[in-house]
Parts: structure tokens; C-alpha cells; sequence
């Protein structure tokens, strides 16, 4: 099944991306053939057949904390792409930023 | 020089032991051949000339006092960059990370650090593994050495290059639906795609978790084994790492016994020509050796290609939404939040990520979940009581690994579906999570046809015997 332009446009926005005209006619004349291709699962027949089985056991532990080495920690730090000191600075949350 | 740049790991493990040659000399020799090849080769994203001479150094040090770790001491490797190294660079091939240092090492990364090994460099990728040409890397093509106006294969053609081109011993490669067994089909080596859950992939930036694995690039499957049994292992730091117990190798000399399955859907229509004649008469040498072929039936064949482009998308969507330029990579600052959330991912990631995202998007949105996700999943299930039935009868499977020969840069860029159908032979062992092996088997107008084995799951040594038998035989 086809996507339309605005279809496209919506998931975009969904997942934060922004297209130029160009581009979104692009992902639209590319997407269809791959639409098309994967639709040949509805033919499947799966009543009955359940999503996972056989997979080995879930295996959790608990969520300990090891700490950091001060080498990542200093490679962490090294990464932000914007800071005060050694705290992460990020654009205002909300749409109207003071100053 | 030339003799050192033809070791394999097994081979300069043994001139290293003897004393004939030393770390330093061959890693020298492998930076030397980067230095005049890799101009036109483009295989490595980063090369470490002075970390790798210090780890070789150190490593010719431990062996004079008597202390050499073992079979990958001072052996010079290449990594494929979506794989960290603490403080190296790590793009994965995207601008969005074009300037990122990783802050720890990946286990991988570690247990070869511990064996002693020395790394040449970070290889060159399709962005975030997502290709089958390494053409959608952000930095830009790599050739294949066998004929620079061809692609090498992808994602891992960067790793496949380096070792064909003979600018590393070996590499690793990782493979979420051929990313390893292809490059390594079109550059003539060999590609392991171990069981899903033998490797950790702590430290490998995820693209598709369920179907993820990281594998060895080698020259020979003596080699695939060794570099397998030093990344092998669970890993707290993975909870998908099962134990599978000690890797069990078959010592045979032939193929007496083994019953070969040849899938009567992987050896109809869809291969060229080249590729059927080599793939063929790889069928023909194992029965020669006393192997065992046995035509068998395996559906859902085209099904795993679609079950692979739906699942694979969905865990894309989500495992690259961290990519948003706040805590790393590429930031676009714009004066809201969202802005620069949009064009910090616009900017830096590539077209055939951003198809993905959205794809992945579409298939898990209200509406759609059940119709695509949910029911890729059973078709899923189907995939794998396939394999399990068909394995039942047979030890090991075989299909070509690629359809063709390397094609030209260029050819399919434009072409996503075309694109994505050079998975065909290779993604049903990530569907189903099973070991899958590419052997050269000869060359069509001196492009190399890869030969595809496919074993049980957990099976890797017998698969790895297999395949070695085979690599003899078809000397």
C-alpha cells in the first residue's frame, strides 16, 4: 500500500525529521517498491503461531551501579556538544526560551 | 615485506613464536601498505600509527621476557568503526558522529586488547551499518581492491578491503542481515556470522538488536575460529550472551558422511550466471569428497527478506532516536528544543538512515503494528521451525552467499529495493539466529563468488569444520 505525502510528512515528524520537497518525494517514490515487497507477509498464514518461541530464557539481573573510570568519565564530558563546567547544557525545553 | 603482508593470524602467530619476524616488523609492514594503498582503496576511516607501533612494541617486549599471551599476540587488526575503541574515533559512517570519541572499549575490543592484539585502525561502513555497498558512508566510498571501479560489499566493506588488500591480517565485521558474509563474498575472503548471543555486543552501536552480531573477517576459516574463540563468550554487559558451552571442532579430512541440505528455493531463478557455475561446482567438489547432497525444501525463502525489512526498520526507528545532538555527536543549535532536535538529525543523518527511521515509523504506528511488526514476527517463528525441520535431516545448508559478483559503484545507489535484495541468500540466518559462514569458492572474470554455509544454532564449531573442509578442497 502507498504512503501519501502527508502520511510521510507525519512520520517524519514523529521521528524528528525534517525533509526538503525533494527529499520527500524521493522517500516516496522509494518506500512503495519496499511496501509492495514486504505485503507479501499478509499471504502468510499464522493463525495460531505465536510471535516468539524457543528463544533462551529472559535472563535479568538487577541494575547495579559500577561507576565510571575517570578516563570515560573525562571522554563522556569530552562529548557534549555544549557545556557549563562539567554539566551538560541543552536547548530550553519549552517554546519560549528566556534571553 | 611482501612475505609479511601474506600471514594469516595462524601463520604469523607461528613467525612471531620462531622469532622470524617481530610485531613491529609486521605491523610496520601492514601501516606500510595502508600508507601506499589505501589512497585509492579508502578501506580504513582512521589508522593509529602510533598506538598500533606502541601495542606492537609492548607486544614484542611481553614475547622477549617469556610472557606472550598467545595466538593473537602482536597480531595487527582492523575494526569496522561502528565498534569502540576508548578515545579512538567512532562514526559508524555518519556525520552525526563524525567527531565522537568513545568512552569505553567494546568487550570485544577488550578480550582482544587482553590476547595481545594490535589494532591498525577503524574500517570504513555503510552510516550505522545500513548498506550493502559501504557507498552510504558519510566519508565516502570504499573500492573493492579486486577491481577499484567495484564495490566491496557492505556494511563491513571497509573491514572486507583492508583484509583482501592485504592491509590487516584480519578484521572484524558485524552482520545484521549479510553485513559480514557479503563484503566478505565480493572481496574473496571469509565472513562468520557467529550464533546469535555467542559475541557480546556491548560497545557495537546498535542498529537492529534482535538480528546484531559481530563477526571475524579473515583470510582463511582457520583464522574466522581463532578470532572467534578470543571474542566468544557471555558478557554481563550483553544479557542476549548465551553459554554454549566449549566450541566443539571436527577433525576430518573429507567430507565423508556430511549431509549437505541445497535449498531448492535459493538455487532457482535470482543468481547470475557467474555465480551459479562456481556455486555449482562447489556443490559438485563437496560430493567428490563424500558429502552428502541432498535437495531440500526450506519455504519462506523471499519471506525472510520481507520479515528482515520490516523488523529491522522498527528496531532502527528506535535504537537511533538517542542520535539527537544532546549528550553527543553533532548538535544543530536552533532557538527551540525541537529545531534543533530536527535539524541536528536532517543534517547528519544520511538518506538511506533516514528511509529506514521512517519505514520502521510507519510499520510500528497505531493502525499498522499488527499488520506489519506483529505478523513479521510469527512469519518469524515459521522462519525458524523451517530451519529447525529442515535441519533434521541435514548438518549443514548451503547457498551462494551473494546473487552476484561485485557490482559497479554506482549501479544500485538509486535503487533501494534492489539494493536490499542483495540480502536474499544471507538474512535468513539472522532471522533465525543462526551461524552462517562465507567461503570464497572460485572467481567469474576475476570477481570471487562466495559460497554460503549455514549451520545449527550453536553449532559454530561443526560449521566451522565444515567449511574449512571445504576451503581444502576446493584448493
Amino acid at each position: 500500500m502507498a504512503l501519501t505525502r502527508d502520511e510521510i510528512k507525519r512520520l517524519a515528524d514523529l521521528s524528528r525529521l525534517s525533509l526538503s520537497e525533494e527529499e520527500m518525494q524521493r522517500m516516496e517514490e522509494t518506500i512503495d517498491p519496499v511496501l509492495e515487497y514486504v505485503g507479501r507477509l499478509s499471504n502468510v498464514d499464522t493463525t495460531g503461531v505465536p510471535e516468539t518461541e524457543g528463544d533462551a530464557l529472559v535472563r535479568l539481573r538487577e541494575d547495579v551501579v559500577d561507576g565510571s573510570s575517570d578516563g570515560e568519565r573525562a571522554a563522556i564530558l569530552s562529548n557534549f556538544p555544549d557545556k557549563a563546567g562539567d554539566v551538560l547544557r541543552v536547548p530550553g525545553v519549552f517554546d519560549k526560551p528566556k534571553g | 615485506m611482501g612475505l609479511l603482508l601474506e600471514q594469516t593470524i595462524r601463520s604469523a602467530a607461528d613467525g612471531l613464536a620462531s622469532n622470524a619476524f617481530s610485531s613491529t616488523e609486521l605491523t610496520k609492514a601492514y601501516l606500510g601498505q595502508i600508507r601506499g594503498l589505501d589512497l585509492g582503496i579508502h578501506a580504513y576511516l582512521d589508522v593509529f600509527e602510533g598506538t598500533a607501533l606502541d601495542q606492537a612494541h609492548a607486544s614484542d617486549e611481553r614475547r622477549a621476557a617469556g610472557k606472550a599471551f598467545g595466538v593473537l599476540d602482536g597480531i595487527p587488526l582492523a575494526i569496522k568503526d561502528n565498534i569502540l575503541i576508548q578515545d579512538q574515533r567512532a562514526t559508524a559512517g555518519s556525520q552525526i558522529l563524525a567527531n565522537y570519541r568513545a568512552a569505553y572499549d567494546a568487550t570485544v575490543v577488550t578480550k582482544l586488547r587482553e590476547a595481545g592484539s594490535v589494532f591498525l585502525g577503524k574500517t570504513n561502513m555503510d552510516e550505522f551499518a545500513m548498506g550493502s555497498s559501504t557507498e552510504r558512508s558519510a566519508f565516502g566510498p570504499t573500492k573493492n581492491p579486486r577491481d577499484l571501479a567495484r564495490v566491496p560489499g557492505g556494511s563491513s566493506g571497509g573491514s572486507a578491503a583492508a583484509v583482501a588488500g592485504d592491509m590487516a591480517i584480519a578484521a572484524l565485521g558485524s552482520d545484521t542481515g549479510g553485513s559480514i558474509r557479503q563484503p566478505a563474498s565480493f572481496c574473496g575472503i571469509v565472513g562468520f556470522k557467529p550464533s546469535y548471543g555467542t559475541v557480546s555486543r556491548s560497545g557495537l552501536m546498535a542498529m537492529a538488536s534482535s538480528l546484531d552480531q559481530i563477526g571475524p573477517m579473515t583470510k582463511t576459516v582457520e583464522d574466522a575460529a581463532v578470532l572467534f574463540e578470543a571474542i566468544r563468550g557471555v558478557d554481563k554487559l550483553d544479557q542476549t550472551t548465551v553459554d554454549f558451552g566449549a566450541v566443539k571442532y571436527e577433525t576430518r579430512k573429507d567430507m565423508k558422511g556430511v549431509r549437505v541440505g541445497v535449498p531448492r528455493q535459493a538455487w532457482g531463478e535470482g543468481m547470475t550466471a557467474g555465480v551459479r557455475e562456481h556455486a555449482e561446482g562447489a556443490l559438485e567438489t563437496m560430493k567428490q569428497a563424500g558429502a552428502e547432497l541432498i535437495e531440500i525444501d526450506l519455504p519462506y525463502a523471499d519471506e525472510a527478506l520481507a520479515v528482515y525489512y520490516v523488523l529491522m526498520p522498527c528496531e532502527v526507528s528506535a535504537n537511533l532516536s538517542r542520535f539527537d545532538g544532546m549528550r553527543y555527536g553533532q548538535r544543530e543549535t536552533r532557538p527551540t528544543l525541537l529545531e534543533t532536535y530536527l535539524k541536528s538529525r536532517s543534517e547528519n543523518l544520511g538518506e538511506e538512515v533516514r528511509r529506514r527511521i521512517i519505514l520502521g515509523t510507519y510499520a510500528l504506528s497505531k493502525g499498522y503494528y499488527d499488520a506489519y511488526y506483529r505478523q513479521a514476527r510469527k512469519v518469524q517463528t515459521l522462519i525458524r521451525r523451517a530451519y529447525a525441520s529442515a535441519f533434521e535431516n541435514v548438518d549443514v545448508i548451503v547457498t551462494p552467499t551473494a546473487p552476484s559478483t561485485a557490482f559497479k559503484l554506482g549501479e544500485k545507489l538509486n535503487d533501494p529495493l534492489a539494493m536490499y535484495l542483495e540480502d536474499v541468500y544471507t538474512v535468513g540466518a539472522n532471522v533465525a539466529g543462526l551461524p552462517a559462514i562465507s567461503v570464497p569458492c572460485g572467481a567469474h572474470e576475476g570477481l570471487p563468488v562466495g559460497l554460503q554455509f549455514i549451520g545449527k544454532m550453536g553449532a559454530d564449531g561443526a560449521l566451522l569444520s565444515t567449511a574449512r573442509v571445504f576451503e581444502h578442497i576446493n584448493l
